[in-house]
């Protein structure tokens, strides 16, 4: 446990390292990221060590401000959920040190350092904190430091409102949290997580729900997700990674920890996260397809993920209360197979948008085109990680979504409603994964391949070593993970060796399942490998010509020809439409000699639509009716808190 | 052995049974068609030309026909093929199956796209629409499966301890099936009223505008992947409609290569007798079997307990 503390410590000291350093930018950067990653390194040893031995769990706690007990506990749940903590951050460091190479902003970018070894370090705190008072402090400082992060190029505006969006948000995910610990503390008069299991049944699925509102806004689940969608295009590269691909993995971690430590005997629980997922992963993907902001769209996908991560975990629920262990096992054990490598994917997906933007100074889709050629390593690295996010073999994302669905196929025999939401979760799986496809066959081939729309992605060159080197590293980790599942599943089995009912359960005969999946891999491979030697090999001495593109006869093509995103993606979107407004404007042609005439087409978030009508409109109303209190004299606000303590005294 | 012999078997007819389907549309037109042959004819052909690449594209481009054509090798090496054990089979080999199916068109949507053209965008667009709806049938068809067999391999389907035959306990819901199953191989397989191979209009439609591009034995690869694929759809609705077990190899292998033969000969008459779908009423049509294989699912739950 000292370990961990040791090493949060070194990643703190790298971030104010970072403040002292300021004036020396590179520096800064190598002194910054070394200690960093030293700390997380050693956090990692710890973490990997105890998770892969059989070892019991860890406790300690100590005074703070005389009344509060800060408590940790770390067990194999809090164990898995460390490894991307302290795997995914170095690497988006190092992948930084070519990112943030303004020098003109060397203050900042020293701040930002400084927040990012907060983040890391509350994220920690996070996922090890065994009572409220601790897990509120660490949640609290994991979302401001990360507001702090998002608002880095504050001088856009939209950045700002981003910004503002994401606190908002935050804090109103804190608010249900505070509600949900207060609650509880009715009941129990314990700030302490292992009392919760004793409160009543009926409070429970009050509680859980408050919660669910909290850690979903932060995972991103539907129709909470505006937040997360908003920060990933302000915030930059790497920040939109470790928010997307780490942090709103502390809302699955939260979920997860309260479903476990409520106990609750109803079946409520596992459908509310498992009908939730389900909708998360459908609109999330079809949200994606039809932004053409490759931040945004990577945004979306993350919503996406966490929708089959969510499916993954209400599968196990639903299993728990089934009773059927196999259901169970597999579906807890996919949601966190699922949780690692997302965090590598879209980490590595999260480089390669921020390398586009850097280099062809542009993350809009339908400006790319070309990029494979002028940027080959981001384009094929970009490549590896979308066949990994649309879950196809031989990828590493296809295992995670295998254990889901055997999960989900274990659940088949069973009766009645879990049956048929056994059914919709499969099914729910298959169009989230063929969504998928279409989804990132949009971003690899309009903005990959094909022509360059513009000049400005025509003058692409290839990102910088630092940036290059962690995306091949993060790409080779997705084939690897792929190819070789059999120790990374273990390290899910391990993460949820501390759950209850799952005890002794056998994974050997899934053992030989997993072996054959990496069989077929190497067989796909070899054949893939063998056929190409065969296309080689008729290809000898052959007229290789080249010339343009096929045209119809049409000798003079230009670029915008070229399908764009919006058109590969509209009859998809018009399909799911009742849930996707879709806003088309066409000025039309009226006269003989029709002048300049414009179509535009525009997909708001139903939830974003939603919330403006039935939520903030209200609100803006009702506060500018309340707008009287606010006058600026300072005086006044001052009698404020005096006639509100004297009327809270008076009450108590 | 056997497995080894079967496969090769498989890969050599392969391109063989799709004339079938042009003889029949032949008939059917009062003309006497190509010959039977006329597939090797054209691979060797293909075989023994160059190709001419568009400047516009890439690695990916060239990639994409080993992709197609390996996936559809996958697929008859798992699939058991005239009731022979195939050369590979575990519990749970369906699923990265179809996943595999998935990869492969992945990379032919991303070669036509590479070529920045405008049709072939439009016919990878149309293509990744369609797969999506024909996914989740698909996926549909594997539960009820499951349900009936325990199974998630295509081997245990078929020889498990409760194998599907239309004379078993589910021959009527097996009925069912086999009509969204078929629906599904005409839409996953580009044929009648889905997509049209024969002709180049509605901007020359799906599979056929994809592959404008290539060329040569890059071509050729491609023709063998999508004869590959339609021989396994044919060949999983021939184990569906063939319900007979001889434990004879060659007869078993006759009658099964006889009914894979009679799948060819309807579709030859489905493209003879009917008309393509308007682009707009395809995934209606598409949507229809699932809607099919939600019934029959919605139904075992009463039948099996």
């Amino acid at each position: 446990m000292d370990t961990m503390f040791v090493s949060l410590a070194v990643i703190l000291g790298g971030g104010v390292a970072a403040l002292l350093l300021c004036r020396h930018f590179t520096l800064m950067k190598l002194a910054t990221i070394a200690t960093i990653t030293t700390g997380s390194v050693m956090g990692l040893i710890f973490t990997l060590s105890r998770l892969l031995s059989d070892t019991p769990t860890l406790e300690t706690s100590w005074e703070w401000l005389h009344i509060f007990t800060l408590a940790f506990k770390v067990d194999s749940i809090a164990l898995f959920f460390l490894v991307p903590i302290f795997l995914i951050s170095p690497l988006l460091l190092f992948y930084s040190f070519h990112y943030m190479a303004d020098k003109a902003k060397a203050t900042r970018t020293a701040i930002n350092y400084f927040f990012f070894a907060v983040l890391v370090a509350s994220m920690a705190l996070v996922v090890t904190a065994a009572n409220m008072v601790t897990f509120a402090l660490a949640w609290e400082i994991m979302s401001l430091s990360s507001f702090f992060l998002v608002v880095f190029d504050y001088q856009v505006r939209a950045n700002r409102q981003a910004g503002y969006l994401y606190f908002i948000f935050a804090q109103g995910g804190a608010m249900f949290l505070f509600a949900a610990f207060a609650l509880l503390y009715s009941h129990t008069g314990s700030f302490d997580f292992s009392s919760f299991a004793a409160i009543p049944e009926g409070v429970k699925l009050l509680v859980f729900i408050l919660f669910f509102l909290c850690f979903g806004s932060k995972a991103g689940a539907f129709p909470l997700h505006l937040a997360k969608i908003q920060s990933a295009p302000a915030a930059p590269s790497h920040i939109a990674a470790i928010m997307s691909a780490v942090m709103s993995k502390m809302g699955i971690y939260g979920i997860f920890r309260i479903y476990l430590l409520l106990d609750a005997t109803t079946p409520l629980l596992g459908q509310i996260v498992l009908i939730t997922g389900m909708v998360t992963g459908v609109l999330g993907v079809v949200y994606a397809l039809a932004r053409q902001d490759l931040k945004q769209l990577l945004a979306y996908s993350s919503v996406e993920n966490i929708g089959i991560i969510l499916i993954g975990l209400g599968i196990g629920m639903v299993g728990i209360s089934e009773q059927n262990q196999a259901m169970a096992f597999f579906g807890f054990a996919g949601a966190f197979l699922h949780v690692f490598n997302h965090s590598i994917f879209k980490s590595l997906l999260f480089m390669g948008a921020g390398a586009v933007s850097r280099k062809a100074k542009t993350t809009n889709i339908d400006q790319l085109g070309g990029l494979m050629k002028r940027m080959p390593i981001t384009g094929r690295t970009f490549l590896a990680g979308s066949v990994a996010i649309s879950g196809l073999p031989p990828f590493s994302g296809f295992i995670g979504e295998f254990l889901i669905y055997y999960g989900a196929f274990q659940g088949i025999n069973n009766h009645r409603f879990s049956f048929i939401l056994a059914v919709l979760a499969i099914i729910s799986l298959a169009v989230i994964g063929g969504l998928a496809s279409a989804c990132f066959t949009k971003v690899v081939g309009l903005a990959f391949l094909g022509e360059p729309r513009t000049d400005k992605a025509a003058q692409a060159t290839e990102a910088r070593s630092a940036m290059v080197m962690m995306m091949i590293l993060m790409a080779v980790a997705c084939l690897v993970i792929g190819v070789l599942p059999e120790p990374f599943i273990r390290l899910a089995f391990a993460g949820i060796r501390d759950v209850p009912y799952l005890a002794g359960y056998d994974t050997q005969a899934f053992m030989v399942i997993v072996r054959h999946i990496s069989q077929t891999a190497l067989l796909f491979i070899a054949l893939f490998l063998a056929i190409s030697l065969l296309r080689k090999i008729l290809y000898i001495k052959k007229e290789i010509g080249s010339g343009l593109t096929w045209g119809c006869g049409f000798t003079q093509p230009t670029v915008r020809m070229q399908y764009t995103g919006t058109s590969y993606a509209a009859e998809m979107v018009d399909f799911y439409r009742p849930f996707v407004p879709i806003k088309r404007i066409y000025t039309g042609i009226s006269k003989i000699f029709p002048g300049k005439t414009t179509w535009e087409m525009e997909v708001d978030d139903v939830a974003a639509v939603n919330y403006q009508r039935g939520l903030v409109t209200p609100l803006l109303k009702l506060v500018q009716k309340l707008l009287w209190i606010q006058h600026g004299n300072i005086q006044f606000y001052i009698a404020y808190i005096i006639v509100a303590l004297v009327g809270l005294l008076l009450y108590l | 052995m056997e497995s080894i012999l079967s496969f090769c078997f498989a890969i050599l007819i392969a391109p063989l049974l799709p004339a079938v389907i042009q003889k029949v549309k032949a008939a059917f037109g009062g003309r006497q068609g190509p010959p039977l042959l006329i597939n090797y004819y054209t691979m060797f052909k293909l075989f023994k030309k160059g190709s001419v690449y568009s400047t516009s594209t890439t690695f990916v481009f060239r990639m994409g026909p080993v992709v197609g054509c390996v996936t559809g090798l996958m697929m008859l090496l798992f699939f058991p093929l005239a009731g022979i054990a195939p050369l590979f089979s575990f519990h749970g080999d369906v699923l990265i199956l179809f996943y595999l199916m998935a990869l492969g068109r992945f990379f032919t949507i991303l070669a036509a796209l590479d070529t920045a053209s405008p049709f072939e965008g439009m016919g990878a667009a149309r293509e990744a629409f369609f797969s999506t709806l024909a996914e989740a049938t698909v996926f549909g068809i594997l539960i009820l499966f499951f349900r009936i067999t325990g199974s998630l391999s295509f081997a245990e389907f078929f020889s498990g301890n409760h194998p599907i035959t239309l004379t078993g306990q589910h021959g009527a819901l097996l009925l069912l099936v086999i009509v969204a199953l078929y629906i599904v191989m005409l839409t996953e397989n580009s044929r009648v009223p889905v997509d049209d191979p024969a002709t180049h209009l509605e901007l020359t439609m799906i599979h056929e505008v994809m592959i404008l591009d290539h060329s040569g034995p890059d071509l050729a690869l491609i023709e063998l992947g999508a004869w590959f694929k339609l021989l396994f759809y044919s060949a999983f609705l021939a184990r569906l409609i063939d319900p007979f077990q001889f434990h004879n190899i060659w007869l078993d292998g006759l009658l099964f290569y006889a009914v894979v033969t009679f799948v060819y000969v309807t579709i030859g008459t489905v493209e003879s007798i009917t008309a393509r779908y308007k682009m707009n009423l395809v995934p209606k049509f598409i949507l229809t079997p699932f809607a099919l294989i939600f019934f029959v699912t919605i139904l075992t739950m009463e039948l099996i307990k």
